[in-house]
């Protein structure tokens, strides 16, 4: 292999593991329902898996930014593997809920040191710092909108544990492509506060993208009742779109890029509050508005955040930490007003489902067997699930007898109603925080930024 | 530099987002998922099946209605006041106001049975005093 062709596999290998770092920020959510009934958790608790690995992630980043400058980086993406690598195989083997946790602190701890440090390593790889920051901005992008579906197809086809079985051998391929390079920053401090209006506004949008990576997901496995694999395919139209929206920034300004995108991902996820019915043909169309926006305003705000440059592996630290900030904020925030949501969403729910028995057209001697089995289906539901309502109808026949499978369907599309309503204002808010971002990114043009 | 394709693509995806909104708005977001609960004190006991059976559901469903409207609540929060462990409201009424509101409901229903004929007449008591006695149990269990 001649040295070109091994540098553009280096180069590759680095990438892959910049963009499942930037993945693992949501890619445990398809598993959520697998790992509350493997840990007999709470919600909340469950909830740690993702917040864990962000807060960690962000908190290290930016206590980076004071020393990274007297760095040897190449050491720095190094040692950032080798933790990832760790956590990686620790969270794969994790035999509670507290180890996993523990274990999701170490990989955020090496993905903070590897995605500071591999601007560089992949600036030194791809010959120019310009090339570098390119591949480091494609791969944070794409890797940032397939985490859902990736790990959905994973624990669908395995288990839960193969999401994090799959990281470790792309770590250690990262580390083995990473051992050869030596790569030294030069010291300086950076873009300093020019930077501010673009990690403002990354900040928001990853604020935003919540909505998106983390509330759809649970919108389509635990309220819809859609399986890992089908829910994945759903959610494969947001790196779809965002790789799309790729090649249509370049036909924009990066001002124009950057307003649009936060627009469309706003709307997205209006559209995705707005749902008037259980329809994953809408939450497509939704996510892929979601999608676009977030292909056209993260690479942009993402360069101009980090522009080439002395002050590169510095201004790349900043933008990894503020957008990371932003994804914890927005799960603090949400998580309250969903939670609340659900509580109200389960009661209308069980109103619901009660005026669909009350006005059935059902013979007495097959609606009290009905009645008694939809109380056994709620008693025996694992916590945080929903029960399976159908299966007392269809013990009665319902396959065979149009009227109780007319009941079936409008009592279990009344709860699914109910508890979709739920999802509304949490997703507004996250619509909110995309709107937001205009703010700074209008702002940033005045300061001769944009 | 925006090209021309640029502005056209934003156009067309601007265009998108509005009428995937308006669709959305037009198909009832603004009502959905909210359960629509009827009004007890104007609520008809709806349809059913003929015979025996189809009489004694639009009798418990007349009564029902009949007792939630003196309580000024739906007769589905009425049913689940009465469900340990359904998410809504537990008894918040009275013994005796729930006793009133049921009498009131049955005589109701009792009532509307009685618009069929002799036949409804002769059903119509039958049933009140045959619901009785299980009413006053429930409610018994209730307390």
């Amino acid at each position: 292999m001649n040295e070109d062709r091994r540098r553009r596999v280096k180069t590759l290998v680095v990438a892959a593991a910049v963009a499942v770092a930037f993945a693992d920020s949501s890619i445990v959510v398809l598993a959520l329902p697998d790992l509350y009934s493997r840990f007999s958790t709470s919600i909340v608790g469950v909830s740690w898996v993702i917040t864990s690995y962000n807060l960690v992630l962000a908190g290290c980043a930016f206590a980076l930014i004071p020393v990274i400058g007297r760095m040897d980086v190449g050491t720095l993406t190094r040692a950032g593997l080798i933790l990832f690598f760790a956590g990686s195989v620790g969270a794969a083997s994790s035999w509670s809920l507290p180890a996993l946790i523990v274990f999701r602190c170490v990989q955020g701890a090496g993905a903070a040191m590897l995605l500071a440090g591999s601007l560089a390593l992949l600036s030194a790889l791809a010959g120019s710092q310009k090339r570098g920051l390119a591949v480091w901005v494609a791969a944070g992008t794409f890797g940032a909108a397939l985490g859902p579906a990736l790990g959905g197809i994973l624990t669908q086809l395995f288990d839960w544990r193969a999401i994090f079985a799959f990281q470790a051998p792309v770590a250690l391929a990262a580390l083995i492509a990473a051992a050869e390079s030596h790569v030294h920053p030069r010291a300086d401090s950076g873009g300093g506060g020019k930077r501010t209006p673009a990690n403002v506004a990354l900040a928001l949008l990853f604020g935003a993208l919540v909505g998106a990576l983390f509330l759809s997901v649970l919108l389509l496995v635990t309220a819809w009742g859609l399986s890992p694999i089908a829910g994945a395919a759903v959610l494969t139209v947001l790196p779809v779109a965002a790789l799309a929206a790729h090649g249509l920034g370049r036909e924009l300004s990066a001002r124009t890029s950057a307003i649009a995108g936060a627009i469309l991902l706003a709307a997205g996820l209006a559209a995705l509050a707005l749902l008037p019915a259980v329809s994953a043909g809408l939450v497509v169309v939704a996510l892929a508005l979601c999608g676009t926006g977030m292909g056209l305003a993260v690479p942009v705000l993402t360069r101009r955040a980090v522009a080439p440059g002395d002050g590169l592996v510095h201004d790349g630290t900043v933008t990894i930490g503020a957008r990371h900030v932003g994804l914890v904020l927005a799960l603090v925030l949400v998580a309250p007003v969903l939670s609340s949501d659900l509580t109200h969403g389960a009661r209308n729910a069980v109103l619901g489902g009660a005026k669909v028995l009350l006005d059935a057209n059902i013979p007495v001697r097959q609606e009290v067997p009905i009645v008694l089995g939809l109380r056994n289906a709620v008693g025996r539901a694992p916590r945080g699930t929903v029960p399976n309502f159908a299966a007392p109808f269809n013990a009665q026949g319902a396959a065979t007898n149009a009227g109780l499978r007319e009941v079936r369907d409008s009592l279990v599309g009344a709860v699914r109603d109910a508890l979709t309503r739920s999802f509304r204002r949490a997703l507004a808010l996250c619509a909110l925080l995309a709107a937001l971002a205009l703010i700074p990114i209008l702002l940033a043009r005045r300061r001769g930024f944009a | 530099m925006t090209t021309r394709t640029g502005r056209l693509a934003l156009a067309l995806l601007g265009g998108a987002a509005v009428a995937l909104i308006a669709l959305e708005l037009a198909l009832g977001a603004g009502s959905f998922g909210q359960p629509k609960l009827a009004d007890p004190c104007t609520a008809s006991a709806g349809r059913s099946g003929g015979g025996l059976d189809g009489t004694v559901q639009r009798f418990a469903r007349a009564a029902l209605d009949g007792a939630a409207c003196q309580l000024h609540t739906t007769r589905e929060e009425l049913v689940l006041s009465f469900v340990p462990g359904a998410g809504t409201a537990k008894v918040r009424w009275s013994r005796q106001t729930i006793d009133r509101a049921l009498r009131a409901g049955l005589q109701r229903a009792a009532h509307e049975l009685a618009g069929s004929g002799i036949a409804g007449n002769v059903l119509g008591f039958g049933l009140s005093q045959l619901v009785a006695p299980s009413v006053e149990s429930l409610l018994g269990q209730a307390k």
